[in-house]
């Protein structure tokens, strides 16, 4: 059964495509139609969110589920990593989108940058154990 | 696995192919196409073949909401293919001619169904998704 940790990691991804799809059709229509000015802001949110927020927090939420379980001590191995890193993504994300509008300059989103790659390095260490085929462990 | 799965994988599979032939096509020299295909392949990748993919397989590997034997299909699923492949269809004949037609109502109105199509599909499948991502402590509460 799917653990606590992915329902909120993958309605978070759901969470994120939401507003993927509506900022996404506010550009497609301001394309044809000029809505605003200020619409094409709206392009880093629309594909940041599709990558880190969508497509990338769902792998990690259906793969956190799906991988192979540990036989012994805490199934999915030690949660906290897995929180920290899923805390960080979205940090991450929240920061690289609105990076734009907090400085001009490009120290947030550098910043933002370097906490999602210290989520996904915990994220990978936290499943690298879990790559496995239960052929190979004894039982 | 359900049809509705093996539809959304090949819809995705057509899509991926289609957006890699797009991507070396806007590279040939005498297309000059400038950015005009850039939004058409990405949104073939990463709408048609990605997000299709993850859909159908979700719908597929996700618990169910309701475990019957016949292991029936939801309406929102199929609804969700339509939305979104018909959505998309628009889109990608529509968006590289913009800037030729972009004053033609009719071009105006594909533009705007295909923005609504693609956001109801989005909705239909979270409305479907969203009570099958649940972990096990809650189903028990419910349950008791």
């Amino acid at each position: 059964m799917m653990p606590t940790l992915s329902v909120w990691i993958l309605r978070l991804s759901l969470v994120y495509l939401f507003i993927t799809a509506i900022s996404g059709s506010v550009l497609l229509i301001h394309k044809s139609i000029p809505l605003h000015p200020a619409a094409w802001s709206l392009l880093p949110i629309h594909f940041e969110m599709a990558i880190w927020g969508w497509l990338v927090q769902f792998v990690m939420g259906t793969a956190y589920w799906m991988f192979p379980r540990y036989l012994t001590g805490p199934k999915r191995g030690n949660e906290i990593f897995a929180v920290i890193s899923v805390v960080l993504l979205n940090t991450g994300i929240l920061l690289l989108i609105s990076a734009p509008f907090i400085s001009p300059d490009n120290a947030i989103k550098a910043i933002s940058r370097l906490v999602i790659v210290v989520s996904v390095a915990l994220f990978s260490a936290s499943l690298w154990n879990r790559v496995l085929s239960y052929r190979r462990v004894p039982h | 696995m359900p049809t509705v799965t093996r539809w959304f994988i090949k819809a995705g599979l057509i899509y991926f192919l289609m957006g890699v032939i797009l991507a070396f096509t806007a590279e040939l020299p005498f297309i000059n196409s400038g950015a005009l295909l850039l939004p058409v392949y990405w949104h073939m990748l990463v709408m048609g073949w990605l997000t299709q993919i993850i859909i159908g397989v979700s719908i597929w590997m996700f618990p169910r909401k309701w475990r019957d034997k016949k292991k029936r299909e939801s309406v929102l699923t199929w609804l969700t293919f339509w939305l979104l492949n018909s959505g998309l269809i628009l889109r990608f004949f529509t968006e590289p001619f913009l800037p030729f037609f972009n004053d033609t109502l009719t071009v105006q109105l594909i533009i705007i169904t295909s923005a609504i199509l693609q956001i109801a599909a989005i909705c239909t499948y979270i409305a479907e998704i969203w009570p099958r991502v649940h972990s096990k402590k809650r189903k028990r509460g419910v349950s008791a």
